[in-house]
């Protein structure tokens, strides 16, 4: 007997916790409902889910609220969900540990993949905060070799400045999670680097030159807009 | 900086006023210095300030600067320019007269120049209105037709018994189809209210016009497998002051409208680059072109959503473009239609400041 992952749905509207919950258990997974911040938290410490899929307007708390308050205990992984024009309600989400978000309106494609992705990164991120890794990454013909601190493409280096490949570094590690501009800066250059993205616009402007074919037409690095970047994931 | 006139509206401090009222101040000061020179009668003094309270009065926001034009004209009067000189003498007999009058003069003129501002701002405000309510009505109406249709579709489905899975399938498609128009129309709408009328309020930041380019590329491409899109930028790392999220929204109009307005297009050109002070946006098909007899009303806000004939059945661009309009023009850009050989070409011009990029 498999053990499907448990995903916690927190959502007020009724039709869309009805079409989410549909989807997630079609593809395998065991979901729950709760319609209100206070029942979700509730709910969190009595079923311990796998994965928070968490609206960020509710009749009774914000959901930020419940993500700052989740935060305090738990690290378990949580996809925010909100409307297009609230880009800085997800730009805050992921700052303060959300580890991904979803756009109203998503399709299943989409829900589907980011809560696959939230849920491997779980397993697989160590919980220390550092850059450094071990090991290799690879998605389509782009290689990180963590170890020797390249980066490869078709198997050549492409040389990367030392800032270059730590934010291709950082965006590896994450891979198909969106890190926003404040957080790659605050790790790149340390949190008294302020809110100047232009120094982050073009370094990636640089890498992109080194890493796509056509840089208006990246295959690897994608901009979120208005609220970061994400590195491919592999499939 | 302009100045907010809805912020503390009589007493409002701007550094514009101050150095409007320092200038005129001084230069009264000046003439009075110089008339004295000529003419050793202390006549002209009061008419040159009462004539400098009046300019300030005028050319400055709400009561502050015009009343302190009227104290300080008065004392300078007394002291500087009426015997004695360089002394204060209050028993000096048409001193509470002069003082009443520079008063007077600061009132009544602030009084009418704050009631002309208002008066302009409740036409500026009642024409947005009138376009709003002609937004408005005009959404409703594009509104009214996918809703028909979803409420139509999903009724047959429920409904109807005996449907085959194929027959309920193509119901359920159209509805999905026209769910997602609506979702369009809906984000289109909130770009408007995020433009909010005035250029000041857009959260312009510096971005990589590439970056904007290779989204709104991605999206399309999702949502219309079948049409090529080839995305070009330059070499060099265009970054242009804008409100992303709204410019990938032009452009997104601008590619859609290109795909389904242009007909017969399979492939489209999205390019940037850099004409001196502006970045050049296109968007280039290779369509059947914008006819010619709409041509010119495309872009002036006379094409209306029933005037354009909606002969393929597909919804007009009227609010798509004109969405794209406000948003370009919120930015100071300009906007710019025209047809190819073949296809269509849609452009837009950001203004870019000069500087150089040299940083790694």
């Amino acid at each position: 007997m498999t053990i499907r992952e448990k995903v916690l749905i927190v959502e007020d509207e009724k039709s869309i916790a009805h079409f989410i919950s549909t989807i997630l258990s079609s593809n395998g997974y065991d979901p729950l409902l709760a319609r209100s911040g206070a029942e979700a938290l509730t709910m969190i410490s009595s079923h311990c889910p796998d994965l928070v899929i968490l609206d960020l307007g509710l009749p009774d708390m914000d959901g930020i609220e419940i993500l700052r308050s989740l935060r305090e205990w738990s690290s378990l992984p949580v996809v925010v969900v909100s409307a297009r024009s609230h880009e800085r309600d997800k730009v805050e989400a992921l700052d303060l540990g959300a580890d991904d978000y979803l756009t109203k309106p998503f399709g299943t494609a989409e829900l589907l993949a980011r809560v696959r992705t939230a849920i491997r990164h779980t397993r697989t991120t160590s919980p220390s905060g550092e850059i450094a890794q071990r090991g290799t990454y690879t998605v389509g013909e782009l290689t990180i070799d963590y170890n020797k601190h390249q980066v490869l493409v078709r198997g050549e280096n492409v040389h990367l400045t030392l800032s270059e490949f730590r934010i291709v570094a950082l965006l590896g590690k994450y891979a198909g999670k969106v890190l926003s501009y404040d957080y790659i800066i605050k790790e790149l250059w340390g949190p008294r680097a302020g809110g100047n993205n232009q120094i982050l616009r073009v370094n990636m402007a640089n890498i992109r030159r080194k890493i796509e074919k056509n840089p208006a037409e990246p295959e690897y690095l994608f901009t979120e807009v208005g609220v970061g970047y994400r590195l491919a994931e592999n499939e | 900086m302009p100045h907010n006139p809805q912020k503390n509206r009589l007493f409002p401090i701007s550094l514009r006023d101050f150095l409007i009222f320092a200038g005129i101040f001084a230069c009264a000061i000046g003439v009075c210095a110089l008339l004295r020179v000529a003419d050793s009668s202390d006549g002209f003094a009061s008419p040159v300030f009462v004539l400098a309270v009046l300019l300030i009065s005028r050319f400055t926001n709400g009561y502050l600067f015009g009343t302190l034009a009227a104290l300080l004209s008065v004392v300078c009067i007394n002291y500087i320019f009426t015997y004695p000189y360089w002394a204060v003498n209050f028993t000096l007999s048409g001193y509470p007269l002069t003082f009443l009058t520079m008063l007077g003069v600061s009132l009544v003129t602030c009084t009418m120049t704050t009631k002309i501002k208002e008066q302009e701002r409740l036409r500026v405000e009642s024409e947005k209105e009138k376009m709003r309510a002609n937004l408005l009505r005009s959404v409703s109406h594009d509104i009214r037709t996918p809703l028909t249709s979803i409420v139509g579709a999903t009724s047959a489905v429920l409904e109807t018994p005996g449907l085959s899975p194929e027959e309920q399938r193509a119901f359920l498609e159209d509805a999905r189809e026209e769910a997602q128009w609506l979702i369009r129309l809906v984000e289109n709408l909130l770009s408007i209210t995020r433009i909010g009328g005035e250029s000041e309020q857009l959260a312009k930041q510096e971005e990589a016009a590439e970056e904007i380019l290779g989204e709104a590329a991605y999206k399309f491409r999702r949502r219309f497998p079948q049409i090529q899109v080839a995305v070009s930028a330059p070499d060099e790392l265009l970054l242009v002051p804008m409100d992303a999220i709204l410019i990938e929204q032009v452009l997104s109009n601008l590619l859609e409208n290109a795909a389904i307005h242009g007909g017969t297009t399979t492939k489209i050109n999205l390019s940037v680059r850099r004409e001196g002070n502006e970045a050049v946006f296109v968007v280039q098909d290779n369509g059947r072109g914008i006819p010619a007899r709409e041509l010119p009303l495309l872009f002036d806000g006379t094409l209306k959503h029933s005037e354009t004939p909606a002969g393929d059945g597909k919804r007009n661009m009227g609010l798509g473009l004109s969405v794209c309009m406000a948003i370009v023009r919120a930015h100071g850009g300009t906007m710019h239609a025209k047809n190819l050989s073949d296809g269509a070409e849609f452009s837009f011009r950001l203004p870019v400041p000069e500087k150089e990029f040299q940083e790694s």
